[in-house]
């Protein structure tokens, strides 16, 4: 290994001029391309990306809360619109009811009042009967006792007051028979 | 040859005191990373300081191991 | 008897390639413009070959860089930005260091591409093994230190707090003054250039002896035999080459991280 360490060694530690020169020459240029060209240029992509993420973040953020506002908006609106929808149910439900207790005491009202014309009818028809049956019965009756008592009915207060007497008969047993 | 030479040491003896000039820098580096780590295991969040200074140490401990790479050429 | 007995055996033992590497290899002869200052030799070559490298592939990727970075452009931003953080913010912080971030990511790229240049083939030799290289960044890192200091704390503050450090009995400092000056003015360079360039040089040796020694015992050797051990020699450069590369980013590393150091040794103490 004697070549290593050989006589010269001391040369290795000695700057030759046109190394120097060189060295600063290349030095120069490539700390001008680093300081001009390589780092603005990559510490501009640093910065815009930071705040393209900033932004991105605050825009994300300002997304979320409009998308939390309008949620809220729309619960609200349903909300109100299941208040709304069961008001009107309810409402509908009273309605029909309504509707159903009007329609019944309307039917009500006038079956009552059906019923009672047919009563009230039935009554005048009854009456009017009784009253031709009177005159046709005593007419009847007169002739019929005329003929068999003759004479003894020319008074003619004797003869009303009999006729009387068996109408109000023949009435009551008229009356019996028909509550019969 | 000398016949009363039997071993004979050739090539150049600065090699040699280059390998002693190695040796206490040697020593020194390692005690002063292994401190630096042990330190650094038992606080790591002032890692970065004792960093800085281990480097500051080591600067100064390889100033010797140079010293002898200098010499084993120049002399 | 004895003689030759002895000189069979060391001529065994020292059987050595004829082409060992040696310190010529850092200092190649003139091959351009010899004699005047601009002369070029082999190294400079390879110094110009990596510029170009740098300015081309840094160039084309920073001309190219895209907010959504592409595979290549997320390593070199990782590159960065391990720089900016863990070398320059972690040791200076944010604010002192943003001014010195273009100068350590100088510093560290050029000198990783310089020192890589150790080991590829053709090239052969780190553009960073000659002592000038180291040196020229040793210098921009030491007068980039003591403007730092004059400017932060004045020129009468700087060396006064260097050389005068507080806390310490005066007699002290007899012993103590030439020492800081010493270490202010030449010991951090010199050693910031050194340990590169020592780095380099004994990188380059080791690698070049192994595989000079694979070479002779597996072609040159006359006996067969010792081709195993060629191998082993090859094994060795393999593995010596490997790393170096690891070498070489470390020393860039150490080189970012101690300028940045002796950088933040400027500024005045914090307490």
């Amino acid at each position: 290994m004697n070549a290593v360490a050989a006589g010269n060694g001391i040369e290795l530690f000695i700057p030759k001029l046109y190394d120097i020169v060189w060295s600063l020459i290349i030095l120069l240029i490539l700390a001008v391309f680093f300081y001009k060209f390589f780092m603005p240029k990559f510490q501009a992509i640093f910065d815009e990306r930071s705040a393209k993420i900033e932004g991105n973040i605050q825009k994300a953020q300002k997304a979320r809360d409009d998308a939390d506002e309008a949620k809220k908006e729309y619960e609200d609106q349903l909300g109100k619109a299941r208040v709304e929808a069961s008001q009107i149910r309810d409402d509908a439900r009273a309605e029909a009811s309504r509707i159903v207790a009007d329609a019944r005491n309307r039917a009500e009202t006038e079956a009552n009042q059906i019923t009672e014309n047919a009563q009230r009818s039935l009554r005048s028809q009854q009456q009017q009967a009784l009253v031709s049956l009177k005159g046709e019965v005593g007419t009847l009756a007169t002739a019929l006792a005329g003929k068999i008592l003759g004479s003894q009915l020319q008074d003619n207060a004797v003869q009303s007051s009999m006729i009387d007497s068996i109408i109000a008969d023949a009435g009551k047993g008229e009356s019996d028979g028909q509550k019969a | 040859m000398d016949i009363i030479t039997l071993a004979e040491v050739s090539g150049n003896l600065s090699i040699l005191g280059y390998g002693i000039a190695a040796l206490g820098p040697a020593l020194g580096l390692g005690i002063a990373v292994g401190k630096t780590v042990e330190s650094m295991a038992r606080q790591p969040e002032i890692s970065g300081q004792l960093r800085t200074t281990m480097f500051i140490g080591l600067a100064l401990i390889e100033v010797l191991a140079l010293l002898g790479f200098v010499a084993l050429f120049i002399a | 008897m004895l003689e030759a007995i002895g000189s069979g055996t060391i001529s065994l033992a020292m059987a050595k390639p004829s082409e060992l590497p040696s310190v010529d290899d850092f200092l190649p002869p003139e091959i351009l413009f010899q004699g005047t200052p601009f002369a070029m030799n082999r190294i400079i070559l390879v110094r110009f070959v990596a510029m170009v490298v740098i300015l081309l592939v840094l160039g084309i990727t920073a001309a190219r860089a895209k907010l959504i970075p592409s595979r290549w452009q997320g390593a070199i931003e990782w590159v960065i930005e391990f720089i900016r953080d863990s070398v320059v913010y972690d040791t200076l912080g944010e604010v002192r260091g943003k001014r010195y971030v273009p100068m350590i990511t100088t510093i560290f790229l050029t000198i990783l591409v310089f020192n890589l240049c150790g080991i590829i083939p053709g090239m052969n030799i780190a553009a960073t093994a000659t002592i000038t290289m180291p040196l020229v960044f040793a210098l921009w890192t030491f007068f980039q230190y003591m403007i730092t200091g004059i400017r932060e704390q004045g020129v009468w503050g700087y060396f006064k707090a260097e050389l005068f450090p507080a806390g310490v009995p005066w007699p002290l400092y007899i012993i103590l003054t030439p020492i800081q000056l010493l270490e202010m003015i030449v010991v951090k360079p010199a050693s910031l250039t050194i340990r590169l360039f020592a780095n380099m040089v004994a990188g380059h040796l080791l690698v070049a002896v192994s595989l000079a020694f694979a070479q002779f015992y597996v072609i040159e050797a006359t006996n067969k035999l010792l081709a195993l051990a060629g191998i082993g020699w090859f094994a060795l450069g393999f593995a010596l080459t490997a790393f170096e590369i690891f070498v070489a980013a470390l020393q860039a590393y150490i080189f970012a991280i101690l300028s940045t150091v002796y950088i933040s040794m400027s500024y005045p103490e914090e307490d």
